[in-house]
């Protein structure tokens, strides 16, 4: 027995796992950002639980599993993700794009710390390579 | 809520029957503005026989290349039908249960495999 | 000239993957105890390298991403980190294992002492991996590595049975004095040898430093049709020198200056400096891809900012991994262990990152959403299915394999 297709909804459709999850996640010049890996969902009232009763939607992608658990699974506490908004996101595709730049945002802390206390100090970081 | 907790949560129906597990939640670009895109709206859930990913989703996205491991795949996971929000009664950290009188819908994503992102 | 250089990366891709120090002195091994009964396998490996070099070449050029992000992208975290600590440990071992090469090669031009030369080399390595451009290194290592087609000469001038040579090549047996474990257990690791993945991972994100597009389809597949049969055919012209002088005797060969040995008694002193040239090249070659695979596949992993084309200030994560590794391998080699004996040790892991990492690159290139219309044709996929296969039974068979041979004694 062959099931009935669903109509299509207007828009783009996503399923998360396929086209969303673990996704690379690039800043307005295409510098890559961070991954995607998780996604947060709020119903259109705001509550934070929702139901079928009302709609709900993606507010903000997340991002900050540490190596550990991406590798042996589980999921640190909610005050270590990293969210971004969906307001950001300018572009859905292989990559997701974003229409602000990464260095404003929480989520590349590691990279500018590395950047400004290791790499900067080391003769020839700051320059093109050439 | 964290999407992560919902994937791979068992679904049962409103008489407590396993019916699956959710695999991979659809979402639609057609909610209300949000910066520069429409809100991803969740349309609904994707409910299969077995857990995990359905591993690149060869039962849903049409692609047929190469043809041995597209029917593996699509084997495995073959029975997954989608459900949509709407028919979503609660939402525990156990199940997910359903509405009475959901229905069941076919898994595939629309439009040809180029035209998706 | 311009043309020629096209193919740099191509070239240095495969000298890292056919030329390391491992494969130059796994290759000579099997020369000496097998003759060319184990060319076969060089074949079969090369044709499997280009089959999914060129996959990978292809998505990088036409999607923008390179192998290990689709691996994470298409396996899933849990896959994926199994297969990036797998491929880690690989490069890690690997580049330990290139370092010393370095300095093995360097102290048979000088009598100097390796030890010495142990931080010079690792820190060479890293100040190339710092500033130079990426296609100067590639155009540099690649074109000095090929000075290694002395040993094709030399077989040449060595003056073989010929007969001999191609009888062991095309009827291959497993020796009198030898037996079956052992003769599987070098097939699999001249095969994953070959099929390293840490060549897939530097070419893609080659590929993507050199910013090819729809339009270098072409030379993507000429680099690939040239570089590695390239790189197969020194494998086997290095086991045959062994073959022709060391067989014979019944000698085993052990170190580096044996390997060279054929060379020298083929051209002399001129041909022995070229050869010794060339595996300075080589090695160093060998360093950079291992060091900055390693630094691809993490970064690529966690989504950090990579490549030599930005400066080090703006992927900095990737760099730092790279500079940890490099100051790992030192600090190991300093230990005074062989540098090659712990190439043994990277085929277990080979075993684990193999169909791990084919995988995916299959299942994207033929993936519309990636691909557009330059997907895989029915041939490249059917080839491509076979070669799992292969490379799922190598896997299966190398560990098990390994215990029972003590890794081919």
């Amino acid at each position: 027995m062959s099931l009935p297709p669903d109509e299509r909804p207007p828009g783009l459709v996503l399923d998360a796992r396929l086209h969303l999850l673990d996704r690379q996640i690039l800043d307005v010049d295409g510098v890559p950002v961070c991954t995607v890996d998780d996604l947060e969902v709020h119903g259109v009232d705001g509550s934070d639980r929702p139901d079928g009763a009302q709609p709900a939607v993606v507010t903000s992608l997340l991002s900050g599993a540490v190596l550990a658990t991406r590798v042996f699974g589980g999921r640190p506490p909610s005050s270590r993700w990293h969210r971004i908004r969906w307001a950001h996101v300018a572009d859905v595709g292989t990559t997701v794009k974003l229409g602000v730049r990464g260095s404003e945002l929480d989520v590349t802390w590691t990279e500018r710390w590395v950047r400004d206390h290791i790499i900067t100090r080391i003769p020839g970081g700051s320059h093109d390579p050439g | 809520m964290i999407l992560g907790d919902l994937l791979d949560s068992p679904v049962v129906d409103p008489g407590g029957a396993r019916l699956g597990f959710v695999v991979d939640v659809r979402f639609a670009l057609d909610g209300p503005l949000d910066g520069l895109l429409a809100a991803p709206r969740l349309h609904g859930l994707l409910v299969s026989p077995r857990t995990g990913t359905s591993f690149l989703g060869y039962e849903r996205n049409g692609v047929n290349a190469p043809a041995l491991l597209a029917r593996w795949f699509a084997w495995r996971h073959r029975g997954t039908f989608l459900v949509h929000w709407t028919d979503v009664e609660s939402v525990t950290g156990d199940a997910v249960a359903l509405r009475a009188g959901f229905r069941r819908f076919a898994a595939d994503l629309p439009g040809t495999p180029a035209q998706r992102p | 000239m311009k043309k020629v250089l096209g193919l740099a990366l191509g070239i240095l891709t495969a000298i890292g993957g056919f030329l390391d120090i491992g494969d130059l002195v796994t290759n000579a091994v099997v020369g000496s105890r097998f003759g060319l009964s184990l060319a076969w396998v060089v074949v079969v490996g090369v044709v499997g390298i280009c089959l999914f070099a060129q996959m990978s070449g292809r998505v990088a050029a036409v999607s923008g991403r390179a192998t290990f992000e689709i691996i994470r992208e298409r396996l899933g975290p849990r896959a994926a980190g199994a297969n990036l600590s797998a491929s880690f440990l690989i490069n890690l071992l690997t580049l330990t294992a290139e370092v010393g090469g370095i300095a093995l090669a360097l102290q048979l031009a000088s009598s100097v002492e390796p030890r010495l030369w142990i931080p010079v080399a690792g820190l060479a390595v890293w100040l190339v991996i710092w500033r130079t451009k990426f296609s100067i290194m590639e155009n540099v290592t690649g074109l000095v590595g090929l000075t290694l087609v002395v040993f094709a000469v030399a077989v040449f001038l060595l003056g073989p049975d010929w007969g001999t040579l191609a009888d062991q090549a095309f009827h291959p047996s497993v020796p009198a004095n030898e037996g079956h474990a052992v003769y599987w257990y070098y097939a699999i690791a001249l095969f994953g040898a070959a099929m390293t993945p840490y060549e897939v991972f530097f070419f893609s994100s080659g590929a993507v430093e050199e910013k090819w597009k729809v339009k270098d389809l072409t030379q993507s597949r000429a680099n690939v049709l040239v570089g590695f049969p390239l790189g197969g055919i020194l494998s086997v012209a290095i086991a045959a020198c062994a073959a022709i002088v060391f067989l014979p005797k019944g000698i085993e060969v052990s170190s580096l200056s044996q390997i060279v040995l054929p060379v020298a008694l083929a051209g002399g002193k001129l041909a022995l400096a070229v050869v010794i040239v060339g595996i300075v090249a080589a090695t160093f070659g060998a360093a950079l891809e291992t060091s900055l695979s390693s630094g691809y596949t993490l970064a690529q992993f966690m989504g950090w900012s990579w490549g030599k084309f930005r400066r080090p200030a703006r992927a900095a994560r990737f760099h730092l991994t790279m500079i940890i590794c490099l100051l790992v391998a030192v600090g190991v080699l300093m230990t005074s262990v062989d540098p090659i004996k712990i190439t043994e040790f990277s085929v277990v892991f080979s075993a684990i990152a193999l169909p791990l990492t084919y995988l995916p690159i299959l299942v994207v290139a033929n993936d519309p959403e990636y691909m557009g219309t330059y997907v895989n044709g029915r041939v490249t996929n059917a080839f491509a299915l076979v070669y799992l296969v292969i490379i799922v039974v190598a896997s299966v068979a190398a560990i098990p394999l390994m215990i029972v041979t003590g890794a081919g004694s």
